[in-house]
């Protein structure tokens, strides 16, 4: 039996709202999701009329419903704001480079001017010089802190007012975690802000803040938006990646617990005797810094110095190195730069033993990704290594953290950002026209859709190929199961009504 | 291995680091219990303190620690005089045998306790009873509670509703400070739990050492220090039973944060000392000077910035799967949520707090 939208409108309900849990038909969907958009907008006061606003974009599902949802308001409400993309280039060959490429494309769609600025131009390295110099750990140091700076400089080239972020409800309550988990109290304390800068700083904004990430998946899947969603090749962190599992392990039993925990983010804050680090500028770059010198120029200097390690870790060990250095100028320099890097593996593997131990961690996962048959057919588990080490707020480092296996093909690529959004689908998607009387029937016929859909382009996924073989009788008996091939998910209840 | 106190051969390795022998183990955990009270300074002499045990494993523990401190000689002599209370959570076996060995165990010890039934929640009247008793169950509504609400808010009302036991129970006694026997990993958990259902800003009263709300009764923690492994050593070395946890069926957020945080320790053993840490750190964003507190757990419900938060983003979302594509956009949130026939957040900073709203809206009927 179809179900009827929850507005009244009419029309059959097409999906069920993982964030209410209503079944909306699209055009009610479309127009809820905006228009909450719009709704974060007005009461957070987000921008000013006749600003110049930099939507910051990396061409991934955020960025890109971000732009669009920006400029469909900008015209219905009459913003009168003026849009600009601005992306960055790290250099990273076989992630990037395509992802720009899609940017190029919804600026082109979207008319919006674009602006991108490259690690290169900006630090004289790619990030693909950068982890040949450092190796596959701690690389995502770098990129964060690099791009954070590098949209700071982007938008004062651009002279806009504040920066637009795609940082989605999901990332924020991770971020909440992670910052607990990590014992971070400055960053706890401003990760839940809807727009962040100090004075002199460019602020940026978070619109999609109370946007659910499923949403935001089916939003773009429905609108038929194009975007890329490949993950980046260089090998993650662990970290992250605990706060995301959490977070998805939660999500599945209350899928309220995200805005709960935001608004956990929100009414707490720190007693006012913890003393916390203070902002001011760097004296080297005069960019924002909790230092005397910005993480950015003490990572720059590690790189051109040949001591990569040199920003790893804390800011005294830093100094220490670099004293160091200057004294061993008179020896061989080679030498002196082999003895101080060796010397700082020697100390981090030493202090109480901890370091080491989170060292052998990741060396484990790093070997369990490579095997890439076992990691493609399970998102799950994919997601749980997603992981930042540093630049927590700074959304767009997420896309360099994760696995590797998109690297080789991009047929895989094109497979895996399908099933993505199917797998939302086929939880939450409920089918248009049905003519059969039970809902259990009802379940498995946008379950066979999603098989379909992905066998067609899908190689090495074996789970699809089960259920193709499958007949429908058995996947009437083994619900269940059908389930969680197809989604990944237990709940396959939720479809049915 | 040798102890890192003194010379003698080593029996126990905390955290996979630190290696002692069971005398100075002991003696360990004993000088953390009276530390964390000593650096508070909120107790007086000859104090009346009600100490509270419970079903999990530590309550025994927090009973040798009472015991032995108390009858200590000289400048070392915890000076309180102690009332012990046990509540019954469930009408199950386990329980009942539960109660039966914390008897015994205080009998063993010279000790009198007062065991009470949660039911008595309910009950208008005084609830002190006979010392060392078990009581008759004379309601069945928090089982049928348990049966017909999510596992997450039932857990989360049972520890309001213990909450709400002691201080009246105290307030009976005449006691002003209350002792429970939460561990530094319980209190971890706790608070991962607390931010997934919205009590971000309880953290300081629900995971801290001392639990203010109340005006008059403080509620102490004098265990933070203490980790469950430690626990284990304790009644292992001290050969003290230990109690058998009836495990809950239902999956709730809570059962999730414990096996991630039990995960966690295995790889990141500093992870729930930090999170308690940080704990210590947070505070809320209320409003001091005029204050109005959760009829349900007794927190600050009046906040002093008007800015958008989760509450009015949920209302609105709700808001708009009830109006038709292009009809209505207006960016208002209903004025008198109260007045929704079936509102997101029932009486929302009127006499609830945002946690205890949300638990209402599922179980009204049972408050």
């Amino acid at each position: 039996m179809p179900v009827p939208c929850a507005t009244g409108c009419g029309r059959n309900a097409s999906l069920k709202r993982p964030k209410t849990g209503d079944a909306l038909c699209k055009e009610c969907f479309f127009w809820a999701f905006e228009t909450e958009i719009h709704f974060t907008i007005t009461r957070g006061e987000l921008f000013n009329r006749g600003d110049s606003v930099a939507v910051a974009a990396s061409g991934g599902k955020d960025s890109t419903v971000l732009a669009h949802v920006l400029k469909t308001l900008n015209e219905r409400y009459n913003y009168g704001l003026n849009l600009i993309l601005l992306s960055i280039d790290e250099g990273i060959t076989g992630y990037r480079d395509d992802s720009l490429e899609t940017v190029m494309q919804n600026s082109a769609d979207y008319v919006m001017p674009l602006k991108i600025l490259s690690y290169k131009d900006l630090y004289g390295w790619t990030m693909d010089e950068i982890v040949a110099q450092i190796g596959r750990k701690n690389n995502c140091t770098f990129c964060g802190v690099f791009r954070r700076q590098a949209l700071d400089r982007g938008a004062a080239l651009l002279n806009v007012k504040c920066i637009a972020t795609g940082h989605n409800a999901d990332d924020i309550a991770e971020t909440v975690l992670m910052n607990v988990l990590r014992g971070d109290i400055a960053r706890l304390k401003r990760c839940t802000a809807i727009s962040t800068g100090s004075e002199g700083t460019i602020p940026r904004v978070k619109p999609l803040k109370y946007s659910y990430e499923k949403e935001i998946v089916m939003y773009a899947h429905y609108k038929k938006l194009v975007y890329f969603s490949t993950e980046c090749v260089f090998a993650p962190n662990a970290y992250r990646g605990h706060a995301r599992a959490l977070l998805k392990d939660l999500e599945k039993i209350r899928p309220t617990c995200i805005m709960d925990i935001i608004y956990s983010g929100e009414t707490m804050s720190v007693k006012e005797e913890v003393t916390l680090p203070t902002q001011r500028t760097c004296s080297r770059c005069n960019f924002v810094s909790s230092q005397e010198v910005c993480k950015a120029c003490v990572l720059l200097e590690g790189l051109n110095k040949g001591l990569p390690k040199l920003g790893i870790g804390k800011s005294s060990k830093a100094k220490r190195m670099l004293e160091e250095y200057n004294a061993k100028q008179n020896d061989s320099l080679q030498e002196a730069i082999s003895e101080i890097n060796d010397e700082f593996k020697k100390n981090n593997c030493i202090s109480k033993g901890k370091v080491c131990k989170s060292n052998c961690k990741s060396k484990e996962n790093k070997h369990s990704t490579t095997d890439l048959n076992t990691v493609d057919a399970n998102t799950n588990s994919c997601e749980q290594v997603h992981s930042n080490e540093v630049t927590d707020d700074n959304k767009e480092t997420k896309c360099c953290n994760k696995k590797q296996y998109c690297t080789n093909k991009k047929t895989n690529e094109t497979n895996e950002s399908n099933s993505k959004a199917e797998k939302l689908l086929a939880e939450y998607g409920i089918p248009e026209s049905s003519d059969k009387p039970n809902s259990i029937e009802e379940t498995n016929s946008s379950q066979d859709k999603v098989c379909e859909i992905d066998v067609s382009n899908s190689v090495d996924n074996e789970e699809f190929d089960v259920d193709l073989h499958t007949n429908d009788e058995v996947i009437l008996k083994e619900e269940d199961n059908t389930c969680a091939g197809a989604c990944g998910k237990v709940d396959s209840l939720h479809i049915g009504f | 291995m040798i102890c890192r106190k003194c010379d003698a051969p080593a029996t126990i390795l905390i955290r996979k680091e630190y290696w002692y022998c069971n005398t100075c183990f002991i003696t360990n955990t004993n000088h953390k219990f009276r530390a964390c009270l000593g650096r508070s300074k909120t107790l007086s002499p000859n104090e009346k303190v009600l100490i509270c045990l419970s079903d999990s494993t530590s309550s025994m523990v927090l009973l040798d620690l009472v015991q032995n401190s108390i009858s200590l000689n000289g400048t070392k002599k915890l000076r309180v005089i102690p009332f012990f209370l046990h509540i019954i959570e469930t009408a199950t076996e386990d329980s009942i045998r539960t109660a039966k060995l914390i008897i015994e165990q205080c009998n063993k010890y010279n000790l009198d306790i007062y065991i009470v039934d949660i039911n008595e929640y309910y009950s208008t009247n005084n609830i002190l009873p006979d010392i060392n008793v078990l009581p008759q169950t004379k309601s069945e509504t928090l089982n049928n509670m348990r049966m017909n609400v999510s596992a997450t808010i039932y857990d989360d009302v049972i520890v309001k509703i213990k909450r709400t036991l002691f201080l009246r129970i105290a307030s009976e006694l005449s006691c002003k400070i209350i002792f429970t026997a939460e561990t530094t990993t319980q209190l971890a958990k706790r608070l991962l739990t607390n931010l997934a259902i919205g009590r971000g800003s309880q953290v300081e009263n629900d995971i801290g050492f001392a639990d203010q709300r109340d005006k008059s009764i403080k509620i102490l923690r004098p265990m933070k220090d203490i980790s469950n492994e430690e626990i284990e050593y304790f009644l292992k070395v001290k050969q003290i039973s230990k109690i058998q946890n009836s495990s809950n069926t239902k999956i709730g957020l809570q059962s999730v944060v414990d096996n991630f945080v039990l995960d966690l320790q295995k790889n990141y053993p500093a992870t729930v000392s930090t999170v308690c840490k940080t704990a210590d750190k947070l505070g809320s964003a209320e409003n001091t000077t005029e204050t109005q507190n959760c009829t349900l757990c007794q927190s600050n419900i009046t906040f002093k910035s008007s800015k958008l938060t989760a509450v009015e983003a949920t209302i609105f979302s709700r808001q708009m799967c009830t109006n038709k594509a292009g009809v209505n956009d207006k960016i208002e949130v209903m004025q008198s949520i109260t007045e929704d026939k079936n509102p997101m957040f029932p009486s929302i900073y009127k006499t609830l707090c945002y946690g205890c709203s949300r638990n209402f809206s599922e179980l009204d009927s049972y408050l």
